[in-house]
């Protein structure tokens, strides 16, 4: 169960043919939360500014 | 807490996601393709538990009034509409190599689909009103109404002829994944959730701070 | 629980129902049509209407399948009945005898000529080496 499922990191990258798949789909999962991270921490920025300002 | 839960998460997601995308042996049909399903089942499961916390959330607002309850709802719909939007793409990618197709209208996708549209029907009626109790008022009723879709969703495979298979792990029978690829996915279903609690945890103090700006205790607590 | 919250919990479980039952209604209306494809015994029962495209799903028989050229044809069966399907182009990896499949196109002499051909794969995920030792 713990060991390393490819020969080597390029195969990991390739995975047969299907890496572009497997790996689009993990950078849209990291981009798209982190995006949503980074918009919410700017909002709460904003509104604590507001509140201080007032 | 909330930066405890974000940190844990992550690393639990990223554990996880080494374990499945590097270590998991690869499918006897699909070969490596499959490994989308570490990021696809966390999504999909977060799509239709988040409604379900909606809806539970509505029901405590319309016969308590409890305002929290009314933010939750506001807090959630956007993170739902997230995870919605990765489980639909996920499952279109996947497609490409499994299906040879990357939408077809069949009842699994068309439901999540509308899910998907009712998150963001959700979010835009919202900022559409001036008065905001009538609106925590309105959107609960319609997370109400629209939660008749979710049991649509889980058993569109079971009803109906999909293109999408029936599910691998239930409550009543045993897993039709093998344990090596199995535990990988509890591991990154639990790390996802805890990553997207986190952020609705994020996004309810946005919600809370904007409504109760002029209270005193928000004041105290910026 | 005082009367109004009573009153309250009353119309938020009525609202709910109705949704539920309103859409069910709805749903057994449509029964078959939210169905994605045939089986070949549903087909072989219905009338389908001339140059109206069907989506037939199955199983690929076993020793069914012939190729010439780019040409493939075989049949799909769900164990009970099956129909033979001609196809012409590239089918998905995951296409071969046993496996379930889905083909869309028109039924032409009892022949579907398929325009499509999608793949399905089953709930079941386990590493090669498993499947070999059970056979």
């Amino acid at each position: 169960m713990f060991n390393f499922a490819f020969d080597n990191l390029n195969s990991f990258f390739y995975m047969d043919g299907h890496g572009i798949y497997v790996w689009s789909v993990f950078f849209i999962v990291i981009i798209s939360t982190s995006l949503m991270f980074i918009f919410y921490k700017n909002e709460l920025r904003k509104i604590r500014k507001k509140i201080i300002d007032e | 807490m909330y930066p405890y839960i974000l940190y844990f998460s992550v690393l639990f997601y990223a554990f996880a996601l080494v374990w499945g995308l590097g270590f998991a042996p690869a499918d006897y049909v699909q070969g490596n393709s499959f490994r989308i399903i570490y990021l696809h089942v966390p999504a999909s499961f977060l799509s239709q538990s988040l409604y379900i916390v909606m809806a539970i959330a509505a029901g405590i607002f319309l016969i308590w009034k409890v305002k929290l309850a009314a933010y939750m709802i506001k807090s959630i719909a956007p993170v739902g509409a997230l995870v919605t939007f990765i489980a639909l793409i996920s499952g279109s990618i996947w497609g490409i190599p499994t299906w040879g197709t990357w939408w077809q209208w069949d009842a699994r996708i068309t439901s999540t689909l509308i899910l998907f549209i009712m998150y963001l029907g959700l979010i835009s009626l919202h900022s559409s009103f001036t008065n905001f109790e009538k609106a925590d008022k309105f959107i609960s009723v319609l997370v109400l109404i629209g939660f008749v879709n979710i049991p649509i969703i889980k058993k569109s495979v079971d009803w109906w002829s999909t293109l999408h298979q029936p599910a691998s792990i239930t409550l009543t029978n045993k897993p039709s994944i093998d344990p090596t690829m199995l535990y990988p996915l509890i591991f990154s279903m639990i790390g996802f959730s805890g990553i997207i609690v986190s952020l609705i945890i994020l996004s309810s103090k946005v919600h809370i701070f904007k409504r109760e700006s002029h209270k005193s205790w928000v004041k105290r607590n910026v | 629980m005082n009367n109004l919250r009573r009153k309250r919990l009353l119309s938020v479980v009525a609202l709910v129902f109705t949704s539920f039952l309103g859409v069910f209604l709805i749903l057994k209306a449509l029964n078959s049509n939210l169905d994605y494809f045939y089986t070949p015994s549903e087909m072989i029962n219905i009338e389908i209407p001339d140059k109206k495209r069907v989506k037939l799903g199955g199983m690929v028989q076993e020793d069914s399948v012939k190729r010439n050229g780019t040409n493939i044809s075989f049949k799909i069966t769900d164990f009970n009945h099956s129909i033979d399907v001609s196809y012409n182009g590239v089918v998905p990896d995951l296409f071969k005898e046993g496996s379930g499949i889905v083909a869309y196109g028109l039924i032409v002499d009892e022949i579907l000529i398929a325009e499509d051909i999608f793949a399905k794969h089953d709930e079941n995920y386990m590493p090669p080496t498993i499947e070999i030792s059970k056979k």
